[in-house]
Protein backbone atom coordinates (compact mmCIF):
# COMPACT_ATOMS: atom_id res chain seq x y z
CA UNK A 1 0.00 0.00 0.00
CA UNK A 2 1.87 3.64 -1.17
CA UNK A 3 0.46 6.56 -1.17
CA UNK A 4 -1.26 6.89 -4.50
CA UNK A 5 -1.27 10.65 -4.55
CA UNK A 6 0.23 14.07 -4.26
CA UNK A 7 0.04 17.33 -2.63
CA UNK A 8 -0.01 17.98 -6.54
CA UNK A 9 -2.73 15.98 -7.13
CA UNK A 10 -4.43 16.76 -4.27
CA UNK A 11 -4.57 20.43 -4.54
CA UNK A 12 -5.39 20.10 -7.96
CA UNK A 13 -8.60 19.01 -7.51
CA UNK A 14 -9.76 21.31 -4.64
CA UNK A 15 -9.19 23.66 -6.97
CA UNK A 16 -11.64 21.76 -9.26
CA UNK A 17 -14.01 20.95 -6.90
CA UNK A 18 -17.24 22.53 -8.31
CA UNK A 19 -19.09 25.10 -6.10
CA UNK A 20 -22.88 23.97 -6.19
CA UNK A 21 -26.52 25.49 -6.48
CA UNK A 22 -28.53 22.62 -6.63
CA UNK A 23 -30.98 24.54 -5.21
CA UNK A 24 -30.91 27.70 -7.74
CA UNK A 25 -33.87 26.97 -9.22
CA UNK A 26 -35.78 27.11 -6.20
CA UNK A 27 -34.30 30.10 -5.01
CA UNK A 28 -35.24 31.44 -8.22
CA UNK A 29 -38.78 30.49 -8.00
CA UNK A 30 -38.91 31.95 -4.21
CA UNK A 31 -37.17 35.38 -5.16
CA UNK A 32 -39.78 35.40 -7.69
CA UNK A 33 -42.35 35.75 -5.48
CA UNK A 34 -43.06 39.18 -3.94
CA UNK A 35 -44.51 38.04 -0.67
CA UNK A 36 -41.47 35.85 0.11
CA UNK A 37 -39.02 36.71 3.55
CA UNK A 38 -35.39 37.01 3.64
CA UNK A 39 -35.80 34.42 6.11
CA UNK A 40 -37.39 31.91 3.57
CA UNK A 41 -34.04 32.42 1.44
CA UNK A 42 -31.62 31.83 4.29
CA UNK A 43 -33.66 28.80 5.06
CA UNK A 44 -33.11 27.25 2.00
CA UNK A 45 -29.44 28.33 1.44
CA UNK A 46 -28.43 26.64 4.70
CA UNK A 47 -30.15 23.46 3.43
CA UNK A 48 -27.38 23.31 1.07
CA UNK A 49 -23.62 23.03 2.09
CA UNK A 50 -21.83 23.83 -0.71
CA UNK A 51 -23.81 27.16 -1.24
CA UNK A 52 -23.68 27.89 2.41
CA UNK A 53 -20.05 28.07 2.24
CA UNK A 54 -19.89 29.95 -1.23
CA UNK A 55 -22.17 32.39 0.17
CA UNK A 56 -19.84 32.88 3.39
CA UNK A 57 -16.65 32.81 1.52
CA UNK A 58 -18.20 35.63 -0.83
CA UNK A 59 -19.34 37.44 2.55
CA UNK A 60 -16.12 37.46 3.86
CA UNK A 61 -13.75 38.07 1.00
CA UNK A 62 -12.02 41.18 0.73
CA UNK A 63 -14.36 42.51 -2.26
CA UNK A 64 -17.11 42.71 0.79
CA UNK A 65 -14.47 42.80 3.28
CA UNK A 66 -16.97 43.11 6.84
CA UNK A 67 -16.01 44.53 9.92
CA UNK A 68 -16.61 41.31 11.97
CA UNK A 69 -16.22 38.01 10.20
CA UNK A 70 -19.55 37.07 9.15
CA UNK A 71 -20.82 33.35 10.11
CA UNK A 72 -24.02 32.59 9.72
CA UNK A 73 -25.97 32.62 6.70
CA UNK A 74 -28.68 34.70 7.49
CA UNK A 75 -26.27 37.33 8.13
CA UNK A 76 -24.85 36.84 5.27
CA UNK A 77 -27.83 37.00 2.99
CA UNK A 78 -28.79 40.16 4.63
CA UNK A 79 -25.46 41.19 3.77
CA UNK A 80 -25.28 40.31 0.54
CA UNK A 81 -28.61 41.12 -0.84
CA UNK A 82 -30.62 38.86 -2.86
CA UNK A 83 -29.67 39.78 -6.40
CA UNK A 84 -25.73 39.14 -5.52
CA UNK A 85 -27.15 35.33 -3.64
CA UNK A 86 -28.71 34.50 -7.05
CA UNK A 87 -25.78 35.14 -9.26
CA UNK A 88 -23.60 32.86 -6.52
CA UNK A 89 -26.31 30.34 -6.69
CA UNK A 90 -26.44 30.54 -10.40
CA UNK A 91 -22.49 30.18 -10.63
CA UNK A 92 -21.70 28.10 -8.54
CA UNK A 93 -21.98 24.65 -10.25
CA UNK A 94 -24.93 22.44 -8.61
CA UNK A 95 -25.12 19.64 -6.02
CA UNK A 96 -24.30 17.35 -7.95
CA UNK A 97 -21.29 16.62 -5.12
CA UNK A 98 -23.57 15.67 -2.49
CA UNK A 99 -26.02 13.53 -5.13
CA UNK A 100 -22.51 11.57 -6.51
CA UNK A 101 -21.63 8.35 -5.03
CA UNK A 102 -18.33 8.41 -2.97
CA UNK A 103 -17.12 4.92 -4.30
CA UNK A 104 -14.02 4.89 -1.94
CA UNK A 105 -16.42 4.91 0.98
CA UNK A 106 -18.79 2.78 -1.35
CA UNK A 107 -20.97 5.00 -0.55
CA UNK A 108 -24.53 5.69 -2.72
CA UNK A 109 -25.55 8.70 -4.31
CA UNK A 110 -27.40 11.52 -2.20
CA UNK A 111 -25.69 9.56 1.32
CA UNK A 112 -23.00 12.37 1.50
CA UNK A 113 -26.28 15.05 1.71
CA UNK A 114 -28.09 12.86 3.78
CA UNK A 115 -25.17 12.65 6.63
CA UNK A 116 -24.20 15.63 6.59
CA UNK A 117 -28.05 17.25 6.86
CA UNK A 118 -28.40 14.77 9.67
CA UNK A 119 -25.43 15.79 11.55
CA UNK A 120 -25.88 19.51 10.47
CA UNK A 121 -29.84 18.88 12.50
CA UNK A 122 -27.81 17.41 15.79
CA UNK A 123 -24.95 19.22 15.96
CA UNK A 124 -28.07 22.42 16.20
CA UNK A 125 -29.58 20.48 18.63
CA UNK A 126 -26.54 19.49 20.70
CA UNK A 127 -25.60 23.17 20.97
CA UNK A 128 -28.28 23.17 23.40
CA UNK A 129 -26.67 21.38 25.97
CA UNK A 130 -23.10 23.21 25.68
CA UNK A 131 -21.79 23.99 29.05
CA UNK A 132 -20.69 27.57 27.21
CA UNK A 133 -22.67 29.60 24.59
CA UNK A 134 -22.84 28.24 21.44
CA UNK A 135 -24.43 29.56 18.47
CA UNK A 136 -27.46 26.98 16.95
CA UNK A 137 -27.00 28.15 13.26
CA UNK A 138 -23.19 27.86 13.83
CA UNK A 139 -23.33 24.40 14.75
CA UNK A 140 -25.93 24.13 11.99
CA UNK A 141 -23.74 24.95 9.68
CA UNK A 142 -20.67 23.39 10.48
CA UNK A 143 -22.44 20.28 10.34
CA UNK A 144 -23.35 20.68 7.11
CA UNK A 145 -19.77 21.13 5.86
CA UNK A 146 -17.30 19.01 8.11
CA UNK A 147 -17.23 16.31 5.19
CA UNK A 148 -16.75 17.92 2.32
CA UNK A 149 -13.29 16.74 2.09
CA UNK A 150 -14.93 12.92 1.63
CA UNK A 151 -15.90 14.56 -1.72
CA UNK A 152 -12.69 15.16 -2.91
CA UNK A 153 -10.88 12.19 -1.45
CA UNK A 154 -12.92 9.39 -2.02
CA UNK A 155 -11.56 9.07 -5.98
CA UNK A 156 -8.13 8.64 -4.11
CA UNK A 157 -9.47 5.66 -2.10
CA UNK A 158 -11.58 4.06 -4.78
CA UNK A 159 -10.65 0.32 -5.17
CA UNK A 160 -9.61 0.08 -1.63
CA UNK A 161 -11.98 0.48 0.15
CA UNK A 162 -11.58 -3.01 1.59
CA UNK A 163 -8.54 -2.69 2.73
CA UNK A 164 -9.37 0.79 4.56
CA UNK A 165 -12.50 -1.30 6.89
CA UNK A 166 -9.85 -4.56 7.28
CA UNK A 167 -6.83 -1.65 8.55
CA UNK A 168 -9.88 -0.46 11.24
CA UNK A 169 -11.24 -4.18 12.20
CA UNK A 170 -8.05 -5.38 12.74
CA UNK A 171 -6.98 -2.48 15.01
CA UNK A 172 -3.66 -1.74 12.96
CA UNK A 173 -5.51 1.74 11.90
CA UNK A 174 -7.12 3.53 15.37
CA UNK A 175 -9.41 5.11 13.09
CA UNK A 176 -10.63 5.23 9.44
CA UNK A 177 -8.49 8.43 9.33
CA UNK A 178 -5.66 7.17 10.30
CA UNK A 179 -6.40 4.27 7.19
CA UNK A 180 -7.08 6.91 4.92
CA UNK A 181 -3.81 8.18 5.74
CA UNK A 182 -2.15 5.08 5.20
CA UNK A 183 -3.99 4.91 1.63
CA UNK A 184 -3.69 8.61 0.02
CA UNK A 185 -1.37 10.31 2.62
CA UNK A 186 -3.88 12.44 3.88
CA UNK A 187 -7.41 12.26 5.29
CA UNK A 188 -10.39 13.72 4.80
CA UNK A 189 -10.28 15.88 7.62
CA UNK A 190 -7.30 17.84 6.35
CA UNK A 191 -8.60 17.91 2.48
CA UNK A 192 -11.70 19.03 4.00
CA UNK A 193 -10.07 21.88 6.00
CA UNK A 194 -7.82 23.15 3.07
CA UNK A 195 -11.03 23.01 1.05
CA UNK A 196 -12.46 25.41 3.72
CA UNK A 197 -9.51 27.25 3.48
CA UNK A 198 -9.59 27.87 -0.08
CA UNK A 199 -13.94 28.61 0.29
CA UNK A 200 -11.84 31.11 2.99
CA UNK A 201 -14.35 29.90 5.63
CA UNK A 202 -14.39 31.61 8.89
CA UNK A 203 -11.35 30.02 11.05
CA UNK A 204 -14.44 28.30 13.47
CA UNK A 205 -15.61 26.38 10.51
CA UNK A 206 -12.74 25.62 9.29
CA UNK A 207 -11.52 24.30 12.63
CA UNK A 208 -14.70 21.86 12.62
CA UNK A 209 -14.16 20.76 9.31
CA UNK A 210 -10.62 19.60 10.71
CA UNK A 211 -11.17 18.40 14.36
CA UNK A 212 -14.65 17.11 14.21
CA UNK A 213 -13.29 13.16 14.45
CA UNK A 214 -10.37 14.24 17.19
CA UNK A 215 -11.59 17.81 19.01
CA UNK A 216 -9.35 17.72 21.70
CA UNK A 217 -6.67 18.99 19.02
CA UNK A 218 -8.80 21.89 18.25
CA UNK A 219 -7.84 25.16 19.99
CA UNK A 220 -9.93 25.79 22.78
CA UNK A 221 -11.86 28.72 21.68
CA UNK A 222 -13.32 26.38 19.12
CA UNK A 223 -13.62 23.54 21.16
CA UNK A 224 -17.52 23.84 21.90
CA UNK A 225 -18.41 23.92 18.01
CA UNK A 226 -16.02 21.16 17.89
CA UNK A 227 -17.27 19.05 20.17
CA UNK A 228 -21.20 19.85 19.01
CA UNK A 229 -19.70 18.62 15.31
CA UNK A 230 -18.00 15.42 16.62
CA UNK A 231 -20.97 14.27 18.66
CA UNK A 232 -23.37 15.24 15.56
CA UNK A 233 -21.64 13.21 13.50
CA UNK A 234 -21.85 10.21 15.74
CA UNK A 235 -25.28 10.69 16.33
CA UNK A 236 -26.52 10.52 12.16
CA UNK A 237 -24.33 7.42 12.41
CA UNK A 238 -26.08 5.84 15.02
CA UNK A 239 -29.46 6.62 13.05
CA UNK A 240 -27.83 4.72 10.28
CA UNK A 241 -26.74 7.82 8.20
CA UNK A 242 -23.51 7.60 7.50
CA UNK A 243 -21.33 7.49 4.31
CA UNK A 244 -20.79 3.73 3.70
CA UNK A 245 -17.58 2.20 4.71
CA UNK A 246 -16.47 4.64 7.81
CA UNK A 247 -19.87 4.59 9.87
CA UNK A 248 -18.44 3.95 13.42
CA UNK A 249 -15.13 3.73 12.61
CA UNK A 250 -13.93 6.18 14.88
CA UNK A 251 -13.21 6.77 18.36
CA UNK A 252 -15.90 9.33 20.91
CA UNK A 253 -13.75 11.84 22.77
CA UNK A 254 -14.99 11.13 26.45
CA UNK A 255 -13.25 14.76 27.14
CA UNK A 256 -17.35 15.79 25.18
CA UNK A 257 -18.84 15.87 28.48
CA UNK A 258 -16.76 19.22 29.81
CA UNK A 259 -18.59 20.57 26.52
CA UNK A 260 -21.54 19.07 25.90
CA UNK A 261 -23.46 18.49 28.78
CA UNK A 262 -25.59 15.72 27.65
CA UNK A 263 -27.06 12.41 29.02
CA UNK A 264 -28.01 9.15 28.44
CA UNK A 265 -31.66 10.25 29.21
CA UNK A 266 -30.94 13.45 26.91
CA UNK A 267 -30.20 10.78 23.94
CA UNK A 268 -33.58 9.54 23.09
CA UNK A 269 -35.13 12.30 22.72
CA UNK A 270 -32.18 13.52 20.98
CA UNK A 271 -32.23 10.54 18.10
CA UNK A 272 -36.15 11.38 17.74
CA UNK A 273 -36.27 14.89 17.07
CA UNK A 274 -33.66 14.68 14.81
CA UNK A 275 -35.30 11.99 12.82
CA UNK A 276 -38.56 14.25 12.70
CA UNK A 277 -36.30 17.51 11.58
CA UNK A 278 -34.30 15.28 9.04
CA UNK A 279 -37.67 14.30 7.20
CA UNK A 280 -38.69 18.29 7.08
CA UNK A 281 -35.72 20.13 5.47
CA UNK A 282 -34.70 17.34 3.62
CA UNK A 283 -38.02 18.10 1.50
CA UNK A 284 -38.12 21.44 1.91
CA UNK A 285 -35.01 21.78 0.11
CA UNK A 286 -35.59 19.22 -3.12
CA UNK A 287 -38.81 18.80 -2.85
CA UNK A 288 -40.45 15.11 -1.79
CA UNK A 289 -40.88 14.02 -5.35
CA UNK A 290 -36.84 13.58 -5.74
CA UNK A 291 -36.61 11.52 -2.26
CA UNK B 1 -39.64 -10.00 -7.43
CA UNK B 2 -40.39 -7.17 -5.25
CA UNK B 3 -38.59 -5.84 -2.73
CA UNK B 4 -40.18 -4.37 0.31
CA UNK B 5 -38.13 -1.40 2.17
CA UNK B 6 -39.00 -1.09 6.20
CA UNK B 7 -37.78 2.10 7.57
CA UNK B 8 -36.83 3.15 10.40
CA UNK B 9 -39.10 2.50 13.16
CA UNK B 10 -41.36 0.44 10.59
CA UNK B 11 -42.01 -2.97 9.72
CA UNK B 12 -43.43 -5.48 7.32
CA UNK B 13 -44.11 -9.08 6.78
CA UNK B 14 -45.05 -11.02 3.81
CA UNK B 15 -45.80 -14.74 2.54
CA UNK B 16 -45.58 -14.30 -0.77
CA UNK B 17 -42.03 -15.86 -1.97
CA UNK B 18 -41.87 -13.59 -4.54
CA UNK B 19 -41.12 -10.82 -1.88
CA UNK B 20 -37.51 -9.87 -0.63
CA UNK B 21 -37.90 -7.72 2.65
CA UNK B 22 -35.29 -5.37 3.62
CA UNK B 23 -33.71 -2.45 5.80
CA UNK B 24 -30.80 -0.28 5.29
CA UNK B 25 -27.91 0.83 7.17
CA UNK B 26 -29.18 -0.16 10.83
CA UNK B 27 -26.74 1.54 13.05
CA UNK B 28 -27.14 1.71 16.46
CA UNK B 29 -30.94 0.53 15.33
CA UNK B 30 -32.18 -3.06 15.88
CA UNK B 31 -33.51 -5.43 12.66
CA UNK B 32 -35.79 -7.77 14.78
CA UNK B 33 -36.19 -10.75 11.95
CA UNK B 34 -38.63 -13.28 12.35
CA UNK B 35 -39.55 -17.07 10.21
CA UNK B 36 -42.26 -19.01 10.61
CA UNK B 37 -41.55 -22.14 8.70
CA UNK B 38 -44.48 -23.79 8.93
CA UNK B 39 -46.67 -20.89 7.66
CA UNK B 40 -43.91 -19.40 5.46
CA UNK B 41 -44.39 -16.24 6.65
CA UNK B 42 -41.75 -14.08 7.72
CA UNK B 43 -41.13 -10.59 8.97
CA UNK B 44 -38.87 -7.80 9.65
CA UNK B 45 -38.78 -4.78 12.33
CA UNK B 46 -36.77 -1.63 12.36
CA UNK B 47 -36.36 -1.12 16.10
CA UNK B 48 -34.69 2.41 17.03
CA UNK B 49 -35.11 2.64 20.83
CA UNK B 50 -35.51 0.68 23.62
CA UNK B 51 -38.38 2.03 25.63
CA UNK B 52 -41.81 3.66 24.12
CA UNK B 53 -42.54 5.61 27.67
CA UNK B 54 -40.40 8.87 26.03
CA UNK B 55 -43.29 10.02 23.70
CA UNK B 56 -46.76 8.86 23.44
CA UNK B 57 -47.13 10.90 20.01
CA UNK B 58 -44.36 8.77 17.84
CA UNK B 59 -46.27 5.37 19.37
CA UNK B 60 -49.40 6.04 18.07
CA UNK B 61 -47.64 7.24 15.03
CA UNK B 62 -44.61 4.39 14.62
CA UNK B 63 -44.93 2.50 17.19
CA UNK B 64 -42.54 0.31 15.20
CA UNK B 65 -39.78 2.40 16.24
CA UNK B 66 -39.88 1.01 20.13
CA UNK B 67 -38.73 -2.16 21.16
CA UNK B 68 -41.39 -3.11 23.73
CA UNK B 69 -44.60 -1.28 21.72
CA UNK B 70 -42.68 -2.68 17.77
CA UNK B 71 -42.34 -6.71 18.78
CA UNK B 72 -45.28 -7.65 20.11
CA UNK B 73 -47.06 -5.31 16.68
CA UNK B 74 -44.32 -7.82 14.64
CA UNK B 75 -45.56 -11.05 16.50
CA UNK B 76 -48.88 -10.06 16.03
CA UNK B 77 -48.79 -9.71 12.59
CA UNK B 78 -46.86 -12.76 11.89
CA UNK B 79 -49.78 -14.21 13.48
CA UNK B 80 -52.39 -12.68 11.15
CA UNK B 81 -50.55 -14.50 8.32
CA UNK B 82 -50.76 -17.97 9.71
CA UNK B 83 -48.26 -18.10 13.06
CA UNK B 84 -50.16 -19.78 15.41
CA UNK B 85 -48.02 -18.74 18.57
CA UNK B 86 -47.11 -21.62 19.53
CA UNK B 87 -45.29 -23.16 16.84
CA UNK B 88 -41.62 -22.71 15.42
CA UNK B 89 -40.63 -18.91 15.63
CA UNK B 90 -37.03 -18.33 14.37
CA UNK B 91 -35.74 -15.30 15.50
CA UNK B 92 -32.73 -13.63 14.18
CA UNK B 93 -31.70 -9.71 15.21
CA UNK B 94 -28.63 -7.67 13.16
CA UNK B 95 -27.58 -4.50 14.44
CA UNK B 96 -27.10 -2.59 17.71
CA UNK B 97 -23.43 -1.34 16.55
CA UNK B 98 -21.30 -0.05 19.34
CA UNK B 99 -19.99 3.47 20.15
CA UNK B 100 -17.98 2.92 23.17
CA UNK B 101 -18.91 5.49 25.57
CA UNK B 102 -17.77 5.26 29.25
CA UNK B 103 -19.91 7.82 30.19
CA UNK B 104 -22.94 5.53 28.53
CA UNK B 105 -25.14 8.09 26.87
CA UNK B 106 -23.97 7.06 23.19
CA UNK B 107 -24.16 3.27 23.81
CA UNK B 108 -27.83 3.77 22.31
CA UNK B 109 -26.74 0.17 20.04
CA UNK B 110 -26.41 -2.10 23.83
CA UNK B 111 -29.62 -0.45 25.74
CA UNK B 112 -31.45 -1.09 22.34
CA UNK B 113 -30.41 -4.71 22.07
CA UNK B 114 -30.87 -5.34 26.09
CA UNK B 115 -34.70 -3.71 25.30
CA UNK B 116 -34.65 -6.16 22.19
CA UNK B 117 -33.75 -9.11 24.17
CA UNK B 118 -36.09 -8.91 27.17
CA UNK B 119 -39.24 -8.11 25.32
CA UNK B 120 -38.44 -11.22 23.45
CA UNK B 121 -37.48 -12.99 26.59
CA UNK B 122 -41.39 -12.47 27.83
CA UNK B 123 -42.81 -14.04 24.35
CA UNK B 124 -40.09 -17.17 25.90
CA UNK B 125 -38.05 -16.36 22.16
CA UNK B 126 -34.90 -16.24 21.79
CA UNK B 127 -32.90 -15.29 18.80
CA UNK B 128 -30.79 -18.32 17.00
CA UNK B 129 -28.68 -16.34 15.45
CA UNK B 130 -27.54 -12.60 15.71
CA UNK B 131 -24.86 -10.19 13.96
CA UNK B 132 -24.44 -7.28 16.90
CA UNK B 133 -22.83 -5.12 18.32
CA UNK B 134 -19.33 -3.99 16.98
CA UNK B 135 -18.59 -0.62 15.64
CA UNK B 136 -20.00 -1.22 11.93
CA UNK B 137 -23.96 -1.26 9.88
CA UNK B 138 -25.56 -3.55 8.51
CA UNK B 139 -28.29 -4.08 5.75
CA UNK B 140 -30.55 -6.95 6.22
CA UNK B 141 -32.24 -8.77 3.25
CA UNK B 142 -34.91 -11.53 3.73
CA UNK B 143 -36.03 -13.67 1.15
CA UNK B 144 -39.33 -15.35 1.80
CA UNK B 145 -38.81 -17.70 -0.51
CA UNK B 146 -35.87 -19.52 1.15
CA UNK B 147 -36.24 -17.68 4.60
CA UNK B 148 -32.39 -16.80 3.78
CA UNK B 149 -31.56 -13.77 5.90
CA UNK B 150 -28.29 -12.19 4.10
CA UNK B 151 -26.00 -9.11 5.90
CA UNK B 152 -24.35 -6.48 3.97
CA UNK B 153 -22.15 -3.78 5.05
CA UNK B 154 -19.75 -1.41 2.85
CA UNK B 155 -16.57 -2.50 2.76
CA UNK B 156 -16.96 -5.77 4.13
CA UNK B 157 -19.47 -7.72 1.39
CA UNK B 158 -21.74 -9.65 1.98
CA UNK B 159 -22.75 -12.97 4.50
CA UNK B 160 -25.46 -14.96 5.29
CA UNK B 161 -26.92 -14.88 9.08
Amino acid sequence: MGTLTTDDSIARRIKEMPMLSAVASRLLELTGDQDHSINDVGRIVESDAFLTSRVLRVANSAAFSPIDPIQTVNKAVSYLGEKMLIGIAIGSGSAKVFKTPLDGYESKAGELWDHSLRTAIASRELAEFAAKNLSPNIAFTAGLLHDIGKSVISEFLEGNTKDLTSLCDKGVAEDFLAAERSMAGTDHCEVGFQLGNHWRLPATLCAAIKYHHHPWKSEEEYKPLVYAVHLGDIVAMLGGVGTGADSFAYRIDINYDNYIKVGKEDLSYLLLKVEEEFSKTRNFVFGSEEI
Amino acid sequence: MATIYVGVGEYAVSKNPDDVVKTLALGSCVGVIMLAPESKAVGLLHVALPDSSISKKRVAERPGMFADTGIPLLIKEMKKLGYNGNGKLIVKLAGGAAIMDPNNTFNIGKRNLLAVKKILWQYKLGSRNEHIGDSISRTVTVNVDTGKVMLSSPGRGEWEL
